[in-house]
């Protein structure tokens, strides 16, 4: 029994003690093959999945660096079974691999026939195979690679990829220092990426997701094709490229519902890529119409199915992935390892905020009581329209406006689901709303006039969510959401975490109603943000509109 | 002169070898026997033998064995000559144990052993009678030699349908003597024949010596490390499957043990699989910490509140030392073969068990840091007790002395060293120490960063829920298990007063809102149980009820000003109302009121009784297929066979001693299990322990009949 700063649990979780002088330390031995699940203030969980540690096997470590570092750090004895069970599911790595044949082009490929064997006699993937050249060698259908890593994942046989990328067609792109300098986290995630081949990076909301994108395709000096949520995103991407890259307005192609370029450089938007005419995807051709050097998927944690699949055919090119939040309601996170590639580079939002790259922020959640007669129709609510209606009532309308009136002269965006909720705060606070239906043009101009600090006030519905830059909104007033979404309350949080030109930090209120199922969806909304160490603060309706 | 009995040569023997005697079969001491008579007689009775036989080694029992080939009286030297030089220790240890006894230089064998042995020592027959000669087994058909040699290493018996139709090559083996029949059917191989063909062995291999263990080694550092942990989860497994068990006890089957699906449950509440769950229920269970309660529910006893309040390395060995001396098998437990076995239940007993256990340890205990591969263990241990050793036996002992932690990554710990030794077991100091406080979290999950002491763990355990097990706990706390903790009696304010006391962190403010949101509900509705009420708009009469001596005993509670309630029912309280000079009206259950008195009725669904009586006349089929039955069982009776006299157990015995001697055939009456008694013939060989041998006509066999069974004898007719 050592003194050290890692209890190892039965379940696989490792606890970090964070106060403790080694967990530096030991927090870079671990990282590479345990997963950070959360990170509060004292002790961060780490989990060990397979995937976590086949990452390891793929990154060059094996079972005993991983078992002596677990020995090394633990402060308690550790289950000799889960050190068993760790060296075991690291062998599996590695014993497929896919490879180029010079003759028969992609053969998987595999020392021990025993396994081989094993695979191919699966129902899923016996399809997929063609002859076998011998013992150890099979060759495998064109097109199947990315379905064939997804299957044998699924097996518990994960295929090591060494089939290559193709380079694509060339196309000069550097970055653009001037004035700025890309930060060390951000070099260390491209980095991170171009090593690995393909992969996710992780970083917080305001971190600069896009200068990573950025520095990844100075990396690859290849045409890129960069898919995004919505079309002020793609704007904002094209902003971003022209001001940091060696990229002119004439290299970057828009491809979304109002415009169809396509240039060496193409911001698509994921909406456009699944619109289907006639049953038929539309828009499919612009994979292939290019001979793309790399793909970037922003917010890779809302990836629609429909794009996984078409993924599934581009493994030949090199991918990339960007989210703040690799937490999928969906619970999809197998299929963005297994298609768009493992997280390559990680780090707790905590350890951003300490170096002064996105503004510190102050979780409010402000529980409101109903009442009475409200109480009473909540009561009698039918199951299904009970968090609509308590989530619009009359009380939190009247915190909500208390609340920005409160913090008037300062930027304010006022968030919600519902539609007829939002107007409703727009009119009482004499301020823009802006929803699905409010045109590109209009959206742009709002934004513009709020950046520039000309509007005050912004009521937004969930089409601001992601990418919007919106760099001195310092208090973001949530009245409702998607149910328990725990991206959502965190991607609404990052809306007011570009770090302020004043060093302010920002403020974030959730608004939810006492006793009723708004506040059970607050609590698994609030799991994300509070696991990253945003500790909320909850205060009593009253303290606001006293 | 004449030999010497086993009894003359026992009383021969010095006290220092009549002790050596008592150390090695103690069953001989117990009771006391009233002399060297009656030692002789027990030393040479089948279940003495018995126990003797499960304690010899291999290579004793092939010395022993290689000892009934020769003629009594044999001398040490033709020993040797069979089996080795290195038996002359094995000779003296033999005869320490009385497995032989003396006759001047040479040794006899006591007349029991040879049945312990069995009937064909070394799987060899017994000595032609005929003049054999080996040389015309060159000529013998292929055929032939081929049934030769499947008897070659035993046993020496073949089974043909009829000697006389037999086919050429067994034909011409009984003539030539190289087989022998025994019966119409039973053909036996003489022992000259096996001897010659394992080309003069007798034994395939002698090992005379002990097998060497082999396996991976291991540093002790590194085996008390994995000890230690799998210590003290097993003790957490214990804890965990005893509370668990306390909050939705499983109902035991009504056969007695664990039902598959409450087994599957408590695994996966574990984390463990189910081989581990049972075993880790038939320990608690051993050690009297849960008991299959009157009413079928399995719940921990109060043996386990004192169990938990010990010392870790106290518990520890509680358990252990009752899982070494158990003679339950906990591996049994779901083996698909045949029947589902179930855990806690009545067929677990396995008498071998613990004496193998005990071997299995004190081979791992002379070869420490030493991880053994399951084959060698296996070995070794069938050379050191050959009718005990099991191969699954052996691994299951492995997997739970691992899951004890006596050993640790396969070897045997220093903790298991010392309980073997009975020496100071040092698991305390060992043991991560005991941890006082805990670390709350903003997302309201709290961190014990070691073992709880006990008071702190059953505390929280009951206001927040287990997320993650190991070394520390993790804790999370939630709605529902603020709630626990007021149901259990606490208050929100000692509910934060604790954590504010126990944490080392300040207790986020969230956590506090938390449980002042769900205190301030807990309770606010109450629930009750009634059997009638009491309403009146007259709040003044209301109260001169509830003071009314006269309805004392009809136990009234006011709920409201308007509103009292009685555990009495309906009826009598309107009758104890009207006695009291009240005036009563009934409501029915939608608060109309019922004008017409009550008639009363049954709440209960009508049973009726069934019918009983005549039954229905049979149909003609029926009858004439009774008919039919009747007759042909008159028939059976008349052409039974005659009966025998019925004699006591006293005479049976004479008579048969008298016909032993005599060798003549003789038809009895036997009784078998279910009391029916058959006639058989048979030719009577022996009579020991109450059962006599002999060769039972009907079979060609020779068979075992007790005594007592035995309703009467007569000569055989012809």
């Amino acid at each position: 029994m050592t003194d050290g700063p890692l209890i190892v649990q039965s379940d696989k979780t490792l606890l970090l003690d964070v106060d403790h002088p080694l967990s530096d330390e030991c927090r870079r031995e671990i990282a590479p093959f345990a997963e950070l699940e959360k990170s509060p203030e004292h002790m961060h969980t780490y989990r060990l999945t397979s995937l976590g540690l086949w990452n390891a096997r793929a990154a060059g470590h094996d079972a005993e660096a991983v078992v002596n570092t677990l020995l090394k750090y633990s402060r308690f004895a550790v289950p000799h079974a889960l050190l068993i069970d760790v060296a075991d599911t690291m062998s599996r790595y590695g014993r497929l691999r896919l490879e180029s044949h010079p003759v028969h082009g992609l053969v998987l490929v595999s020392n021990d026939p025993a396994v081989l064997k094993e695979v191919t006699r699966g129902k899923k993937i016996a399809p997929m195979l063609g002859l076998p050249l011998d013992d150890e060698t099979i060759i495998v259908h064109p097109g199947q690679r990315g379905f064939l890593k997804q299957a044998l994942l699924k097996l518990g046989w994960p295929a090591e990829d060494f089939a290559g990328y193709v380079d694509g067609e060339a196309h000069d792109i550097s970055l653009n220092q001037d004035g700025w300098q890309i930060r060390r986290y951000q070099e260390l995630a491209a980095e991170g990426f171009w090593h690995g081949g393909s992969g996710v990076v992780v970083l917080p909301c305001g971190a600069g997701k896009t200068i990573v994108g950025a520095a990844a395709m100075a990396h690859a000096k290849a045409t890129t094709l960069i898919l995004v949520t919505n079309t002020v995103a793609a704007r904002q991407w094209r902003d971003e490229l022209l001001k940091r890259t060696s990229l002119h307005e004439d290299e970057i192609g828009e491809y979304s519902g109002a415009k169809k370029e396509i240039r060496p450089v193409t911001i698509a938007t994921y909406q456009v890529m699944t619109t289907r005419k006639q049953g038929i995807y539309a828009h499919l051709d612009l994979f292939d119409a290019i001979d793309w050097g790399l793909i970037i998927y922003d917010e890779v944690h809302l990836l629609p199915a429909p794009i996984f699949r078409f993924t599934a055919d581009i493994q030949s090119r090199r991918r990339l992935g960007l989210t703040a939040t690799l937490v999928r309601e969906d619970g999809m996170e197998g299929e963005v390892f297994s298609l768009i590639g493992p997280k390559r580079y990680d780090v707790p939002w905590k350890e951003i905020e300490s170096q002064g790259y996105i503004a510190p922020a102050d979780c409010v959640e402000v529980r409101i009581n109903l009442t009475d007669a409200e109480r009473m129709s909540y009561a009698t609510a039918e199951q299904e329209d009970r968090y609509r209606f308590c989530s619009t009532t009359l009380t939190k309308h009247n915190v909500a406006v208390a609340l920005a009136k409160k913090h008037e002269g300062e930027q304010v965006l006022v968030i919600g689901q519902y539609l007829d909720q939002l107007d409703a705060l727009g009119v009482s606070l004499n301020a823009p709303v802006i929803k699905g239906d409010t045109p590109i043009k209009e959206r742009e101009r709002l934004f513009d006039l709020y950046r520039k600090g000309e509007i005050k006030c912004l009521v937004v519905s969930k089409v601001a969510n992601f990418s919007i830059d919106l760099p001195d909104a310092t208090i973001a007033i949530q009245v409702s959401g998607t149910f328990g979404s725990r991206q959502e309350e965190a991607q609404r949080l990052g809306r007011v975490l570009r770090p302020k030109a004043d060093g302010r930090g920002a403020r974030f209120y959730s608004l939810v109603a006492r006793d009723t199922v708004d506040q059970d969806f607050a609590q698994n909304r609030q799991r994300f943000l509070a696991e990253q160490g945003y500790a909320y603060r909850i205060i009593d309706a009253e303290e606001v509109l006293s | 002169m004449s030999s010497p009995s086993f009894a003359e040569e026992l009383r021969g023997r010095g006290d220092k070898s009549l002790a050596e005697l008592f150390a090695a079969r103690p069953d001989l001491l117990s009771p006391v026997p009233s002399g060297i008579s009656a030692l002789a007689a027990r030393a040479n009775s089948l279940p003495s033998l018995f126990r003797a036989r499960d304690v010899l080694t291999q290579w004793q029992f092939d010395v022993l064995t290689a000892m009934m080939l020769l003629a009594e009286p044999f001398s040490e030297i033709e020993v040797l000559q069979l089996v080795g030089k290195e038996a002359i220790k094995t000779v003296e240890l033999l005869w320490t144990r009385g497995f032989t006894y003396k006759d001047g230089e040479k040794y006899r064998i006591p007349s029991n052993v040879r049945a312990v042995i069995g009937d064909f020592p070394a799987g060899l027959g017994p000595i032609s009678t005929k003049k054999l000669n080996m040389k015309d087994l060159k000529s013998a058909p292929d055929g032939a030699m081929q049934l030769l040699e499947r008897m070659t290493w035993g046993p020496p018996r073949g089974q043909v349908a009829d000697v006389k139709k037999a086919n050429a090559n067994i034909k011409w083996l009984l003539e030539n003597n190289f087989l022998i029949a025994l019966d119409s059917q039973n053909l036996l191989m003489p022992r000259e024949v096996g001897i010659h063909l394992r080309g003069g062995k007798i034994f395939k291999e002698l090992l005379p010596n002990e097998p060497t263990l082999t396996g991976t080694s291991r540093t002790q550092k590194s085996v008390d490390q994995a000890a230690i942990a799998n210590i003290s989860t097993f003790i957490r497994w214990a804890e965990e499957l005893a509370h668990n068990w306390s909050d939705e006890p499983p109902i035991a089957l009504r056969s007695g043990g664990l039902g598959v699906r409450d087994l599957k449950a408590t695994a996966e509440h574990l984390g463990v699989d189910e081989d581990c769950a049972a075993f880790v229920a038939e320990i608690l269970y051993l050690a009297g910490l849960i008991v299959i309660d009157t009413d079928d529910q399995i719940l921990p006893t109060a043996s386990f509140d004192a169990w938990l309040s010990r010392e870790p390395e106290e518990r520890w060995h509680n358990l252990v030392t009752l899982w070494i001396s158990t003679s339950r098998v906990a591996g049994l437990i779901g083996k698909a073969d045949g029947k589902n076995v179930a855990a806690l239940g009545p067929e677990l007993d396995r008498s071998t068990i613990a004496a193998l256990k005990e071997i299995v340890l004190r081979v791992l205990s002379t070869s420490t840091q030493i991880d053994p591969d399951l084959d060698s263990l296996v070995t070794l241990t069938t050379w050191l007790t050959p009718t005990r050793a099991n191969r699954e036996y052996i691994q299951w002992i492995l997997r739970e002395a691992e899951w004890l932690g006596i050993t640790g990554q396969g070897a045997l710990s220093s903790f298991g060293k010392a309980l073997l030794q009975g020496e100071e077991l040092g698991v305390n100091e060992a043991l991560p120490q005991p941890v006082d406080h805990i670390l709350i979290q903003g997302d309201n999950s709290a961190i014990a960063p070691g073992p709880l002491t006990v008071d702190l763990a059953n505390m929280i355990g009951t206001i927040a829920d287990i997320e993650s097990r190991g070394g520390a706990t993790v804790y999370r706390f939630s709605e529902g298990s603020i709630r626990r903790g007021l149901d259990h009696g606490q208050t929100g304010d000692m509910i934060k007063d604790f954590l504010k006391k126990v944490s080392k962190t300040p207790v986020p403010q969230p956590l506090e809102y938390l449980i002042n949101d769900v205190s301030k509900r807990h309770g606010r509705l109450r629930v009750g149980v009634g059997s009638s009420y009491i309403r009146c708009e007259d709040e003044g009469l209301i109260q001169q009820i509830v003071h009314d001596k006269k309805l004392e005993d009809i136990h009234i509670r006011k709920l409201a000003p308007q509103v009292l309630i009685s555990e009495t029912d309906l009826h009598d309280l309107v009758i104890a109302l009207r006695d009291a000079g009240y005036l009563p009206a009934i409501e029915n259950e939608t608060g109309i009121l019922v004008s017409a008195p009550a008639i009363r009725r049954a709440k209960s669904r009508p049973k009726p009784p069934r019918i009983v009586g005549d039954p229905t006349s049979p149909t003609p089929a029926l009858i004439s297929a009774a008919v039919k039955a009747l007759r042909a069982g008159d028939k059976a009776t008349a052409n039974k066979p005659k009966a025998l006299p019925r004699t006591t157990a006293n005479e049976t015995l004479d008579i048969l001693n008298q016909y032993i001697e005599e060798q003549a055939s003789l038809t009895i009456g036997y009784a078998d299990n279910n009391g029916g008694v058959t006639q058989k013939l048979i030719d009577p060989i022996s009579i020991s322990l109450g059962t006599l041998v002999a060769r039972d006509h009907g079979t060609g066999e020779v068979a075992y009949f007790r005594i007592p069974r035995i309703t009467g004898v007569a000569p055989a007719s012809e």
